[in-house]
């Protein structure tokens, strides 16, 4: 104890609250005892003006250094005796309260036990109390703007208020609209006001008014900082519409996706593109985008997939083909020969099967052949600027159609006499016909495409520099791959061996291919299956495909082996060639083939293949035709020391900018990437197409660098998995039987009814197709299909949380038959059926389309229920009675209400039951039990009965109703915990945010600064949601008008002398108020962001950490005193 | 240290199943054996605790029950039975167990007597869980070798499999059994009085009330166009078969329907013969109906 301490202790009596059971004049005599107590006086009320007089009397008088009082919790008085101490000079920090009211006289009944209790409690205080230091408040200024989150009718309220004392109020709205639950009301208990008319003269004002920064279809992230000074973190949505849009409506007419309506509800449905409600503020369409269809993001060129299908789907066939043509020059080619890996993870395929996509691409380009149309090209003011792309295979005229449509002069140089690559010498008539290719070839270069034939890159042609020379600023080298991989085991360079690119070069190219009777195809890729076909067609009799591995890991397209093997081709699989031997006349008669086994998958994910010791099998042949791999013809190229081969034997480009060791020159294609298909080499194509326009454009190619995001599967639309999405498989392509084994072309394309019915599978997860003829259809330019999500950052000096409820999911009480029974509805859906904007223009009607002669209501449906809401939803038994009201007036219907109380509680409440007890609806006192379509006479067949317990009459009642309504109760919100997190929020109930005090604190938080106000707080009505805005928003007045914030002192100090810097303080924060210092290897308290809570102190292992007020000593100090009487 | 993946169980016949539902526990052996689902009786087992009993007295009820899932625990299997009522007594007695201090001590004092103990450990299970659950709809697919393509199926399960203990399935719109049917390749038709009361031991004490019970559960599957009741509980077979001529007497409209167990239906699916499933046990027309519905094996 310190010397020359003057303590004064003052025992309240609390009128007869303390002095009845606590022996005052035996605790004063006690006190007095105490060392460093000088002064002690005792008084009725010592928290009254004369009372608190003693205190700063004695303080001025006496000299008192600390002061204790004696009376009820903290709680109560802390801060007037505070304030006492700090009127009359002394730091209001050096005083300390003993509570003998609550924790003593009110608790115990023996007056020797609460007395000598009484003593011990002030013992400790005086104890403690000399321990106390003097401290500093700090003062910081408030903000003067507010943030309210959620725009129902309480945030409404709430930001209008702010706004109109001159505060800038952030608005933040999850959805697209604000309005809330109300705004899909249809009247309003019990006054029977219209919802919108009341409404949205409130929303219209929100939506002009200067001071209110409205954030749609936006949510809160993260808040940091303190009262008056909060840091929040809002990521708001793309809407993809600007606020150009007037809300003509245009777009929805002509967009071709259709969704369910989730603000409708009933089963109805709206576009992707859309508006909730037409009084929506903001007025703005939306357009809902899921994010990227796997079809689309699998797609080696991102063809706008959902895009292009669901216009099929409308007819808009021209529309589609314009879709694709945006990133692919060849729809008819691709549509015939892609490997389609869009159709491989489609979500029409966890339902049943997946969509058709490539065969509706090639529905729409047969379509245009068909009508004799020709595709318009797109010939921009030319640019100026001279591009050689050398090679006309997919990857070359890609590039080449892309650097036209940007208005480049581009001449393609091609070393064969026709082009096309690989499409025209590798894949065959009978797969790819010629004229479509010549058509596709036609359009790429009617973009002003110059092409040279029979011009290689070489002596004999063109050179690198020859090219230069003449002017070209830039050169895109797509030389494919021409050269065949050799086998490399004896008896290769017989005649009778042929390598498969030539093999199909000398058919497609000049119809002549050598071919002979029994024919052996080495490998498992397209090229393989093409040439076994191919030999087939050119006289074979016999052809047979060796395969090392086994059909699951061919890499050909599937449908193409099946095609090979229907047309009689053998597959042989697990067999490796090791030797081709000669016959007795000294010409190749026999492959020898090593039997072989699956090991464990390379690094490709295929099962490697191990040879079988000592297993060989033989086959009789007279021609084998090598389809291993294919190699590209760099001879020339690699003379140049500017470039430069790989170890696969490939030319070496920057992979993502396609750059090769000389400036100025990209490649592309096969000759970069090794062996691919026509989409993979288009897609390198059109990636060294976007290098050589940044390049001429003189831009950073590095910005091609950027790691592309990994493709994220959507979530499964809800009807993925609902039964009541009809299963249907996908349409069969057409095939040509007539064709037999001809150059005819096998598969034929859709009919027109086949691929509309087929397109209108697709389930459009991506939500908005993209197909984006709602841009066309948009006079005012207000459609942005590219629009990114924004992240605002907002400084507020106070925060209005409104998040409002949900309806509790009545799907969870399986009894009433919600979701089998058709006409059991749920009070939303009600709402919305009354509405005369909603889905039934506000006839009250049974899903049949007739109006219900009677009708049951059943409260209470999951409220009052221990498995499901514990509580009164509180406002269900008066939105009860409007719906009775309702129907009776639309329809006439007798109503049946079945509740277990009524609880009309508020103004005109009860007066409104009267009514409705005159206007002749019934009430059945008791819960509904269930609502069985089961009947239990003749009379109830066919009927929807509602069992229930009627407690008046003691009887059970089944009554039969045409149209069920079940009043949900209401629940908290499903992410409820989540916003709780973000604003440090309690939560109670399951989730409804806790207010600081019950009664005398509804509206404000333990957190300062931060309100709640409506049903995100509990379930409420309309009057009280606006009553709790309108308070809410006077508490961040307060705040406001006041311009400063005093911060208690009583905060974590870390001592540096002490601290070791293990960190477990900053660890253990739940503030991220404790920051690590590497550099003097110690942790530093932020003050502003400790909230006092002690946790830092508590675990500190060195005793660094300290919280003023609650020091070691100090607590020791009052332990003592408690104990040591 | 009991995982969800074993094929070993403990199994709990109960004693209707030696006397009145024989066919059950023949039916789930065979069907088990196929599955290959190891199915170990339970040594020395002794009366569930029984529902009458614990209504008179819970104590020694739960004594009686305690003892089968002491024996159950040495062995780390989850205890499986197909009696509903033994399901719920075996459960209940391990969540008073659990709750219930008092309760728990004066067991564990009457098992010690008899020089054993029971820690609470153990997990019980009806065989339709681990049917549908454990084993799910690849295992069972695989092993079908008869589907019962065409067969309307009422999927009955009675109120103890799911309540008050909803520990597979939804208490009071269960769909497991339904969805074995689909597996099996039978169609359950849409059998809304699923887990209505069969009117158990009222039967036998107010029998009017027993026929009326039952006789709305034979009506409505005979509406909603089933072929056959599928059952999941010994008491609710013998109520829904064996009084099938007096409750159309008594309602004056035919109210006869084949009513067999679940895992008598599945047996047929895994090709298990009529024997193997005591098919002729049944007290309804069960073979003939199974013969004119479906293809012959």
């Amino acid at each position: 104890m310190k010397d020359g301490n003057q303590i004064g202790v003052y025992i309240c009596h609390c009128g007869t609250n303390i002095a009845r059971t606590v022996d005052i004049q035996e605790v004063a005599g006690f006190a007095r005892s105490l060392p460093g107590v000088a002064v002690v006086r005792e008084y009725k009320y010592m928290c009254s003006d004369p009372g608190q007089a003693l205190i700063k009397e004695d303080i001025k008088s006496e000299r008192l250094t600390h002061v204790v009082v004696a009376s009820c919790s903290p709680l109560m008085h802390e801060e007037t005796f505070r304030g006492a101490c700090e009127d009359a000079g002394l730091n209001r920090f050096l005083f300390q309260m003993s509570n003998i009211r609550e924790q003593c006289s009110w608790v115990h009944h023996e007056r020797s036990e609460a007395t000598e209790k009484a003593k011990r409690l002030i013992a400790a205080a005086v104890r403690r109390v000399a321990q106390h230091r003097p401290l500093l408040r700090q003062e910081v200024p408030v903000r003067g703007e507010a943030l309210v989150v959620g725009a129902g009718i309480a945030g409404i309220e709430a930001a209008l208020r702010l706004a109109d004392s001159g505060r800038h109020v952030y608005l933040v709205e999850k959805e697209s609209s604000i309005g809330g639950h109300m705004a899909r009301f249809d009247k309003t208990f019990p006054t029977l006001d219209c919802a919108a008319c009341i409404l949205t003269p409130k929303m219209v004002t929100v939506g002009q008014h200067p001071n209110i920064t409205l954030l749609t279809l936006s949510a809160v992230e993260e808040v940091k900082g303190f009262v008056g000074n909060f840091h929040v973190k809002v990521h708001q949505h793309a809407r993809y519409v600007t606020a150009d849009c007037t809300g003509c409506g245009e777009c929805e007419k002509v967009c071709p996706c259709v969704h369910p309506n989730d603000f409708d509800l009933l089963g109805s449905t709206r576009k992707a593109i859309y508006r909730s409600f037409p009084q929506a503020i903001p007025n703005a369409y939306v357009i809902e985008k899921r994010g990227v269809p796997m079809c689309e993001e699998t797609c080696p060129i991102h063809t706008r997939t959902q895009g292009y299908v669901n216009l099929i789907a409308h007819g808009d066939f021209t529309g589609a083909l314009k879709v694709i043509r945006d990133v692919n020059p060849f729809p008819a080619s691709l549509g015939r020969v892609c490997h389609h890996p869009c159709e491989d993870r489609c979500q029409r395929g966890y339902h049943d099967e997946s969509l058709a996509i490539c065969a509706l691409k090639r529905f729409v380009a047969d379509r245009e052949i068909e009508l004799g149309l020709s595709p318009e090209p797109v010939r921009p003011e030319p640019n100026g600027r001279k591009v050689a792309v050398v090679g006309s295979g997919p990857a070359g005229l890609t590039g080449a159609y892309d650097l036209a449509r940007k208005g480049y002069a581009i001449t393609i140089f091609e070393k064969y006499g026709k082009p096309g690559g690989l499409m025209r010498t590798g894949i065959p008539p009978f797969r790819l016909p010629r004229e479509i290719l010549d058509r596709e070839v036609a359009h790429v270069l009617a973009h002003g495409v110059e092409l040279r034939l029979n011009t290689p890159l070489g002596e004999s042609g063109v050179t690198i520099e020859s090219l230069k020379e003449d002017g070209f600023d830039a050169i895109l080298l797509a030389l494919g791959t021409t050269k065949g991989r050799d086998l490399g085991i004896p008896g290769e360079h017989l005649v009778g061996v042929v390598n498969c690119l030539d093999y199909l070069r000398e058919a497609n190219l000049h119809d002549r291919a050598e071919t002979g009777r029994r024919v052996a195809v080495v490998g498992g890729g397209n090229a393989a299956v093409d040439a076994a076909r191919t030999a087939l067609r050119h006289g074979a009799e016999n052809v047979m495909i060796l395969y090392r591995r086994t059909r699951e890991e061919m890499p050909a397209i599937g449908a193409e082996i099946e095609a090979a093997k229907h047309e009689g081709v053998e597959l042989h699989f697990l067999v490796n060639p090791v030797e081709l031997r000669v016959g007795p006349s000294g010409r190749l008669n026999r492959v020898r083939c090593q039997k072989m086994r699956l090991g464990q998958p390379d690094e490709g994910g295929r099962r490697r293949p191990i040879p079988i010791d000592g297993e060989y099998v033989e086959f009789e042949i007279d021609q084998v035709i090598l389809a291993i791999s294919q190699l590209p013809d760099l001879d020339f190229l690699v003379k140049d020391k500017d470039f430069d081969l790989t170890k696969w034997a490939t030319l070496r480009a920057d992979p993502y900018t396609c750059e090769t060791g000389k400036l100025g020159v990209f490649a592309a294609g096969d000759a970069v990437t090794g062996p691919s298909t026509v989409v993979e080499a288009m897609a390198s194509g059109r990636q060294a197409a976007t290098a050589v326009d940044l390049y001429l454009h003189g831009e950073d190619l590095d910005i091609l660098r950027q790691e592309s995001h990994r493709p994220q599967e959507l979530p499964l639309m809800d009807h993925v998995r609902r039964p009541d999405l009809p299963r249907k498989p996908r349409a069969r392509i057409p095939v040509n039987h007539g064709a037999g084994i001809s150059f005819e072309e096998v598969e034929r394309t859709f009919t027109r009814e086949q691929a509309m019915e087929e397109a209108a599978r697709c389930l459009v997860c991506g939500g908005c197709s993209d197909c984006r003829i709602c841009s066309d259809a948009c006079d005012r330019e207000a459609i942005d299909h590219l629009m990114a999500d924004t992240v605002h950052e907002l400084d507020v000096g106070a925060i209005v949380v409104a998040t409002g409820f949900e309806p509790y999911d009545v799907r969870k009480l399986p009894r009433y038959g919600y979701g089998r029974h058709d006409d059991v509805i749920t009070a939303l859906e009600f709402e919305r059926m009354c509405h005369a904007s909603g889905p039934t223009g506000g006839r009250i009607t049974t899903k049949k389309g007739e109006a219900p002669k009677t009708v049951a209501i059943l409260h209470c449906i999951g409220s009052r229920d221990e498995s499901h809401l514990e509580y009164c939803s509180r406002v269900c038994c008066m939105y009860s009675l409007k719906f009775a009201h309702l129907v009776r007036e639309h329809t006439g219907a007798e109503v049946y209400n079945f509740y277990i109380d009524i609880r009309a509680f508020g103004k005109g409440y009860e007066e409104f039951y009267k009514r409705l007890l005159r206007e002749g609806v019934h009430f059945i006192r008791g819960k509904a039990a269930e609502v069985t379509a089961v009947a239990e006479s003749p009379e109830e067949e066919g009927k929807l009965m509602v069992v229930a317990e009627d407690t008046l009459l003691g009887i059970t009642r089944r009554v039969p109703a045409e149209l069920v309504i079940l009043s949900a109760g209401l629940a908290p919100r499903k992410d409820s915990s989540d916003v709780a997190h973000v604003f440090s929020l309690g939560c109670a109930q399951g989730g409804f945010f806790l207010e600081k005090h019950p009664k005398l604190a509804p509206v404000d938080t333990p957190t300062e600064g931060i309100f709640l106000a409506g049903a995100c707080q509990g379930p409420k009505d309309i009057p009280d949601s606006v009553a709790q805005g309108s308070a809410a928003a006077a508490g961040a007045l307060v705040l406001m008008d006041r311009g400063k914030v005093v911060l208690e002192p009583i905060r974590a100090v870390i001592r540096e002398e002490r601290c070791g810097g293990c960190k477990l303080c900053v660890a253990s924060c739940p503030f991220g108020a404790v920051e690590y210092d590497a550099e003097r290897s110690i942790s530093r308290v932020v003050r502003e962001l400790c909230h006092g809570c002690g946790t830092c102190a508590a675990g500190c292992p060195s005793g660094a950490a300290t919280q003023e007020n609650f020091e070691d000593t100090q607590i020791l100090a009052e332990i003592e005193g408690a104990l040591a009487v | 240290m009991i995982s969800p993946g074993q094929k070993v169980y403990a199994y709990f016949p109960g004693c209707s199943l030696e006397t009145t539902n024989k066919a059950y526990d023949s039916s789930t052996r065979n069907v088990a054996k196929v599955l290959g689902v190891e199915m170990v009786e339970l040594a020395d087992w002794n009366c569930c605790g029984a529902t009458a009993y614990l209504s008179i007295d819970d104590g020694r009820a739960m004594v009686l029950s305690a003892r089968n899932l002491a024996l159950s625990e040495g062995q780390s299997r989850d205890l499986v039975t197909v009696c509903s009522g033994c399901y719920v007594v075996l459960h209940k007695a391990n969540h008073r167990f659990q709750e219930d201090p008092q309760l728990r001590d004066r067991v564990r004092e009457a098992l010690k007597a008899g020089g054993m103990d029971y820690r609470g450990t153990v997990r019980v299970r009806h065989f339709l869980d681990v049917v549908v659950n454990d084993l799910g709809k690849e295992a069972i697919e695989r092993h079908v070798v008869r589907r019962l393509e065409g067969l309307r199926v009422a999927c009955y399960y009675g109120c103890q499999i799911t309540r008050p203990y909803a520990e597979f399935d939804d208490a009071e719109f269960p769909e497991s059994m339904d969805r074995l049917m689909g597996w099996l390749g039978a169609t359950p038709v849409d059998f809304q009085l699923k887990t209505k009361c069969c009117s158990g031991m009222l039967m036998t004490t107010q029998q009017d009330v027993g026929l009326d019970a039952a006789g709305k559960l034979l009506r409505e599957a005979r509406r909603a166009g089933a072929d056959c009741i599928s059952t999941a509980c010994p008491l609710c077979q013998v109520n829904l078969e064996a009084y099938q001529d007096k409750i159309s007497d008594r309602a004056g409209a035919d109210s006869h329907i084949p009513v067999l167990y679940f895992t008598q239906l599945l047996g047929t699916a895994l090709g298990l013969g009529n024997r193997e499933l005591a098919l002729g046990d049944s007290l309804t027309r069960v073979e003939p109906m199974l013969a004119a519905r479906l293809e012959a094996p």
